[in-house]
C-alpha cells in the first residue's frame, strides 16, 4: 500500500493537498456543479422519458385520424360501406354527448362517451383500471381523472342528465384510463363511458351514434394529407347518400397538451443548461482566484522544469475531478428529479409512466457536460495563469495592470480594490448578474402570468354563463333578472361553428374532448357591458353591422391567412354564412370565437327573439353564494322549459387556466432558485478569496493606524458595491429575457404573448439577498484578517 | 562554461525604461563558486535571472554549456532549466502543501528523469547529503529557516544539474546558519558543480573562487580568489 502511495507522482499529490487545503472552496464548486448537473439531468431525463412514454400512452390509444359527424346513425351498414373504401385502416362508431352530472347540489359538465362495442375497440382505445369491463348494461365507467370532479368511483353511483333525458342515477361499474384525453380536473369537466344500449334505455336518448372515427392507411400523418383524405371519404359517403355535416381533424400524432409539454421542457432545458454554464463560470472564477494565490508556486515549479502544458493539465485535471465527483452526486439526484418531474408532467398529460428510467444517453450527456463544461470555461483562466513567466510570477503583487490603475486612480478606494483583478471581478459580476437576471426573469414571468389570469376578470364583466341546449325566448332574461343577487342578465346568440370552404365539408381541428381546437360563433347584444377585449386590429362590432365579424386571436390562429377586410365563410348549423372581417380582439382563456351582431346572427340562424347563451352579473361575493345562485337560476330555467347544457362561474375558467401552466411556473421558480444559489455561491467564493489575498496588506494598514472596524467596513463596502453592480446589471438583463419568455409562454398557453410585467418584489428581494450574501461571505474572512496578529500576517508570502 | 556577451537588460518604464544591465561580457569556467556582489540595484539578481533563463535579455547573448538560453522557447526553456539549472531562492520557495521529500522529488517528476520509486530513493540521499534526512516527511512550515534552505538546495540538486544559481540564499538566515549554507554551496562547487551566488555577505572571498562585482549594471570587478586561503579559512 505504501509503495502504491509513493508510486503516485508528486505533482498529483500536490494537487490533492491543495484541494484539501482549500476544501471549503472545492466543496462550494462541487455543490454548484452538482446542483446544476442534477437540474440538467432531471429535465433532460424527464424530456426523454415523456417523449418515449408519449408513444406508449397517447399513440398507443390508436387515435383516430379524423372524426366525421354524420347526420344519421353510424350503424353496421354505414360501417361496412366505410370499411370498404380504399385506404381505410380502421373505422368505428362513437358519440360524445355533452351531458351534466349532479354532484351534491351542483351540476358539473360531463362528456359522455358512447361506445358501440367495448370489447372491440380499434380506435381511440382506453384501458380498464379497476372494476368491471366492459360495463354491464345500465352502468357507466368513469375516466380515472374524473373521480374527484364527479365525486363518484367504482361501486358508487353517478347522477347524470343528457340533453333529452331525465336525471338518472347509474351505478359506476369501474374506472378506465384514457390517455387520449387531457385530465378531467384540468378541463373542469367529467368523463363517463356508456354503451349505446344504456344511452337509449336508461338515459332517454335515441341511441344513435353520430360519430364515425377513422384511421387511414397509406396517408402521411400531416394535417394537409389527413384533411384531404377525410374530405375524400366524406365526398365518397355523400355519393352513397350518407350525409356528413362536419369533419374534425386534430393535429396528427399530437396529444392535446403536447405543445405545452414540449415547450415547457425545452424552456426548462435551456434554463438548466444555462445554470450549468453559470456553475462552470463559478468554477472558473474560483479556480482563477486559487491560481492567483498559487502564482508564485507556478513560477517556482517552472524553475524546477515544469512546462506550461504540464501545469495546465494539472489544474484542468483538478477541474475534471470536480466534474466527476459532481457527476456522481448528480446522477442519483437527477434521477430522482426525473422521476418526480416526469411524474408531475405525466399527470398533466394523463399518462401512466410505465418506465421512469431515463435512457442511457441522458447519463452520457450529463457525463459529457460534467467533464466538458467546467473545463471549457476554466481553460482560459488556467492557461493564462500557467503561461505566466517565472519572473512575472515571482514579481507579481496581485494588482491590476498599470494602465487600469492609472485610469481608476481617482475612484473611491473601495472600487479600486474591487478592480485589483479585473478579470475575476468581471467573471464574478457576470456570474452574479446572470443568476440574478434568471431569478428576476422567472419571477417576472410568474407575475406576467398572474396578470394574464387576471385579464379573465378584467375583460369579462359577468360572473356566470349558462348555455342552453336550444335557443329560448328572450323573456327568460327578465325572469332571471328578478332573482336576488342578479345585477344584470344578457342574452347572446351562440352556436358551434366551423370555417367553411367551398365544395368541402366543414372542418375543425377539435379533439374528442371537444375543448381543444374548437370554434364557435357568439352574438352579443349591441349594448353589451359584459366584454371589453382589447383590439389587436380593426374595430369592434357597431350598431347596424349586418355582415361584420370580429375574430378572437385563437380563431385567427386557425386561419392565419385572414386579414381585415377579407371575406370569411362560417358554417353554422350546417349552413354556410358569409361575413366580412372587421376586427381582431385578444381574448385570453377562450378557444376560437367569431363575434357577430345579434341581429345578423338571429337572421342567419332563424332564431329571432331567442337566445342560447345567458350571461349573468351578480352581487355574489364568494363561491358558495355564486353556486347557490346558479342553482336558483337553473331552477328558473327549468320552470320555463329551458334545458341547460352547461352552467359555469367565470372562476372555473380562471382555475382551468392556472392548472394548465402551473407546472411551468413552479419549475421556473425552482430553476430561479438554482440560479440564485449558484450566483450567491460564486459571490461568496470570490469575496472570500479576495479578502484572503489581502491579509498582508490589511496587516500593513493596521500598522499605519487603521482600526479593525475600519478594515471590516472597507471589505464589506467592496462586497456591497459588487452586489449593487450585479443587481443593476441583472435587472437590465432581465428585461429583454422577460420579454422573450413572455412571448414563448404566452404563445404556449394563449396564442398571445403575456403582458410585460416586472415583479418589483423580486427585484428588491434580489438586492437584499445579494447584500446579505455579500456580508455573510465577506465578514468572516474580514474579521479573521482584521484580528490576525500583524507579525503573522506580514510573514505571509 | 557560462558566456555572457554584450548582455543588456532594460526594464520598461517612462523615459525609455530602466537599464538593469549594460553590455556585460563575462566568461565563467565550469566548477567555480562565483559570488556576484554589488549594491542594491546594481543588476546582480538580473544577471543570474538571465543566466537561469528566468528572464530574457534586451540584447546580447547568454550561453550555458553551449546552449543559447534566450533562443529557447518557454516550453524548451523550462525543460532545459529543470535538467541543467538548480535554483535556490532567498525565501526558499518550498511548496507549502508538499513534504520536504516531495518537494525534492518534484523536479524529477516534471522532467521525467527518474520514476517515482527511484526518485524517492534519490531524494532521500540528497536530503542526507544536505544534512536533514530526518525532516523528509515534514511540511516546510515545520522546519527552521536553515533547514528549509537546505531542503531547497537538495531540491535544486534533484536532477543533478551542472549549474546551481542562488539569489541571496542566506539573506533570510542568521549568521551561523548562513555560514553552514554557504559551506554547503561551496562543497557543491568542490564536487564539480558551477555555483553562481548573489550575496551581500561581506567576506565572500573566503569561500568563493571568483568574485564578480557589479555597479550600475556594469561589471566593475572580476577577481579570482585563492583556494589555499579559503581552505585555511574553513579549516
Amino acid at each position: 500500500m505504501r509503495n502504491a502511495a509513493w508510486a503516485m507522482a508528486p505533482r498529483w499529490r500536490k494537487l490533492w493537498r491543495d484541494a484539501v487545503a482549500e476544501r471549503g472552496r472545492f466543496v462550494l464548486m462541487l455543490v454548484a456543479v452538482a446542483v446544476s448537473l442534477s437540474a440538467l439531468g432531471a429535465v433532460l431525463g424527464a424530456y426523454a422519458v415523456l417523449t418515449r412514454e408519449m408513444a406508449d400512452n397517447y399513440l398507443g390509444t390508436v387515435p383516430a385520424h379524423a372524426t366525421l359527424e354524420l347526420a344519421g346513425d353510424v350503424d353496421a351498414v354505414v360501417l361496412a360501406k366505410v370499411r370498404a373504401q380504399p385506404g381505410i385502416e380502421a373505422a368505428e362508431a362513437r358519440d360524445v354527448i355533452l351531458a351534466r352530472a349532479r354532484v351534491g347540489d351542483d351540476w358539473r359538465p360531463l362528456l359522455l362517451f358512447v361506445v358501440d362495442d367495448f370489447g372491440a375497440l380499434s380506435l381511440s382505445r382506453f384501458a380498464p383500471q379497476e372494476g368491471a369491463y366492459p360495463p354491464p348494461p345500465a352502468t357507466t365507467l368513469l375516466e380515472r381523472t374524473a373521480v374527484g370532479m364527479l365525486g363518484a368511483t367504482t361501486g358508487g353511483r353517478l347522477q347524470l342528465k343528457t340533453p333529452h333525458g331525465p336525471l338518472v342515477s347509474l351505478p359506476v361499474a369501474g374506472l378506465v384510463h384514457d390517455p387520449g384525453l387531457a385530465p378531467a380536473w384540468q378541463e373542469r369537466c367529467g368523463y363517463a363511458y356508456v354503451t349505446r344500449q344504456t344511452l337509449k334505455q336508461q338515459l332517454g336518448e335515441d341511441g344513435a351514434l353520430h360519430e364515425l372515427r377513422v384511421r387511414f392507411r397509406g396517408v402521411e400523418e400531416t394535417m394537409p394529407a389527413v384533411q384531404a383524405a377525410a374530405q375524400s371519404l366524406a365526398a365518397a359517403l355523400r355519393a352513397q347518400g350518407i350525409a356528413v355535416s362536419e369533419i374534425k381533424v386534430p393535429p396528427p400524432r399530437r396529444h392535446p397538451h403536447q405543445t405545452q409539454m414540449t415547450t415547457v421542457l425545452f424552456l426548462l432545458l435551456a434554463f438548466s443548461a444555462l445554470s450549468l454554464l453559470l456553475s462552470g463560470v463559478l468554477v472558473a472564477t474560483t479556480l482563477a482566484a486559487l491560481l492567483a494565490r498559487q502564482v508564485r508556486e507556478i513560477g517556482v515549479m517552472k524553475t524546477l522544469g515544469a512546462r506550461t502544458a504540464q501545469l495546465a493539465a494539472l489544474y484542468l485535471a483538478m477541474v475534471a475531478a470536480i466534474g466527476v465527483v459532481s457527476l456522481l452526486l448528480a446522477w442519483p439526484l437527477g434521477m430522482l428529479g426525473t422521476r418526480g418531474f416526469a411524474g408531475a408532467v405525466s399527470q398533466l398529460l394523463n399518462f401512466t409512466l410505465r418506465d421512469a428510467w431515463p435512457p442511457a444517453w441522458v447519463w452520457g450527456v450529463q457525463a459529457a457536460a460534467a467533464l466538458c463544461v467546467p473545463a471549457a470555461v476554466a481553460a482560459l483562466p488556467v492557461w493564462r495563469a500557467c503561461r505566466v513567466t517565472v519572473r512575472e510570477a515571482i514579481d507579481r503583487h496581485g494588482v491590476s495592470s498599470e494602465r487600469l490603475r492609472a485610469r481608476i486612480a481617482r475612484w473611491p478606494a473601495t472600487l479600486r480594490n474591487l478592480l485589483r483583478r479585473p478579470a475575476r471581478a468581471a467573471l464574478t459580476l457576470g456570474l452574479l448578474a446572470a443568476g440574478g437576471a434568471m431569478f428576476m426573469t422567472a419571477l417576472n414571468v410568474s407575475r406576467s402570468w398572474e396578470l394574464t389570469i387576471d385579464k379573465v376578470y378584467q375583460t369579462r364583466h359577468y360572473d356566470v354563463e349558462l348555455r342552453l341546449h336550444a335557443a329560448q325566448p328572450l323573456a327568460l332574461r327578465e325572469r332571471l333578472a328578478r332573482e336576488p343577487a342578479v345585477r344584470r342578465v344578457e342574452a347572446w346568440g351562440y352556436s358551434e361553428a366551423a370555417f367553411a370552404r367551398a365544395g368541402e365539408v366543414d372542418l375543425s381541428h377539435a379533439y374528442p374532448d371537444r375543448g381543444h381546437g374548437s370554434f364557435s360563433v357568439m352574438a352579443p347584444p349591441p349594448d353589451t357591458r359584459f366584454i371589453s377585449f382589447p383590439l389587436r386590429a380593426g374595430r369592434w362590432l357597431q350598431p347596424g353591422d349586418d355582415d361584420a365579424v370580429v375574430l378572437n386571436h385563437a380563431a385567427l390562429a386557425q386561419q392565419k391567412q385572414l386579414k381585415i377586410g377579407d371575406a370569411v365563410s362560417i358554417s353554422i348549423g350546417g349552413r354556410v354564412t358569409r361575413w366580412r372581417l372587421v376586427g381582431i380582439v385578444e381574448e385570453i382563456g377562450a378557444a376560437g370565437v367569431a363575434y357577430v351582431s345579434d341581429r345578423a346572427f338571429a337572421r342567419v340562424t332563424a332564431t329571432e327573439g331567442r337566445a342560447r347563451l345567458l350571461r349573468v352579473a351578480t352581487t355574489a361575493s364568494h363561491a358558495a353564494q355564486r353556486q347557490q345562485l346558479i342553482r336558483a337560476l337553473e331552477t328558473r330555467l327549468a320552470e320555463a322549459g329551458g334545458s341547460v347544457e352547461t352552467a359555469a362561474p367565470l372562476a372555473e375558467l380562471r382555475t382551468a387556466m392556472g392548472d394548465h401552466i402551473v407546472i411551468l411556473i413552479r419549475a421556473l421558480m425552482a430553476l430561479a432558485a438554482v440560479m440564485a444559489a449558484v450566483g450567491g455561491l460564486g459571490l461568496a467564493s470570490s469575496l472570500g478569496i479576495s479578502v484572503l489575498e489581502r491579509t498582508r496588506e490589511l496587516a500593513v494598514m493596521k500598522t499605519l493606524g487603521a482600526t479593525a472596524p475600519r478594515l471590516i467596513r472597507g471589505v464589506l463596502g467592496e462586497a456591497q458595491w459588487m452586489g449593487l453592480a450585479s443587481g443593476v446589471l441583472a435587472f437590465a438583463l432581465s428585461l429583454p429575457l422577460t420579454g422573450l419568455l413572455d412571448g414563448l409562454v404566452g404563445g404556449l398557453g394563449f396564442v398571445a404573448p403575456l403582458p410585460f410585467a416586472v415583479a418589483w418584489a423580486a427585484v428588491a428581494g434580489w438586492f437584499v439577498l445579494v447584500a446579505a450574501v455579500s456580508c455573510a461571505a465577506a465578514l468572516p474572512p474580514a474579521l479573521r484578517a482584521a484580528g490576525a496578529p500583524i507579525a503573522l500576517a506580514l510573514a505571509q508570502v | 562554461m557560462i558566456e555572457l556577451r554584450e548582455l543588456s537588460k532594460r526594464y520598461p518604464g517612462p523615459d525609455g525604461g530602466t537599464p538593469a544591465l549594460e553590455r556585460v561580457t563575462l566568461a565563467l569556467p565550469d566548477g567555480e563558486f562565483v559570488a556576484i556582489v554589488g549594491k542594491s540595484g546594481s543588476g546582480k539578481s538580473t544577471l543570474i535571472n538571465l543566466v537561469a533563463g528566468i528572464d530574457r535579455p534586451s540584447s546580447g547573448e547568454v550561453q550555458v554549456n553551449g546552449v543559447s538560453v534566450p533562443s529557447l522557447g518557454e516550453s524548451r526553456l523550462a525543460s532545459w532549466r529543470g535538467r541543467n539549472v538548480g535554483v535556490v531562492f532567498q525565501f526558499f520557495q518550498l511548496l507549502p502543501t508538499m513534504t520536504v521529500l516531495e518537494n525534492v522529488m518534484l523536479p524529477m517528476d516534471f522532467c521525467g528523469t527518474y520514476p517515482p520509486a527511484a526518485a524517492r530513493e534519490r531524494a532521500l540521499k540528497l536530503l542526507a547529503q544536505v544534512g536533514i534526512p530526518e525532516q523528509a516527511g515534514k511540511l516546510p512550515s515545520a522546519l527552521s529557516g536553515g533547514q528549509q534552505q537546505r531542503a531547497a538546495i537538495a531540491r535544486a540538486l534533484a536532477n543533478d544539474p551542472p549549474l546551481i544559481v542562488a539569489d541571496e540564499p542566506t539573506g533570510n538566515l542568521d549568521s551561523q546558519t548562513a555560514d553552514a549554507v554557504l559551506a554547503l554551496l561551496a562543497s557543491l562547487a568542490r564536487d564539480g558543480k558551477t555555483v553562481l551566488m548573489v550575496t551581500h555577505e561581506r567576506d565572500v572571498s573566503a569561500i568563493a573562487d571568483r568574485v564578480v562585482t557589479l555597479s550600475d549594471g556594469k561589471v566593475v570587478g572580476n577577481e579570482v580568489a585563492s583556494r589555499a586561503g579559503r581552505a585555511l579559512h574553513h579549516a
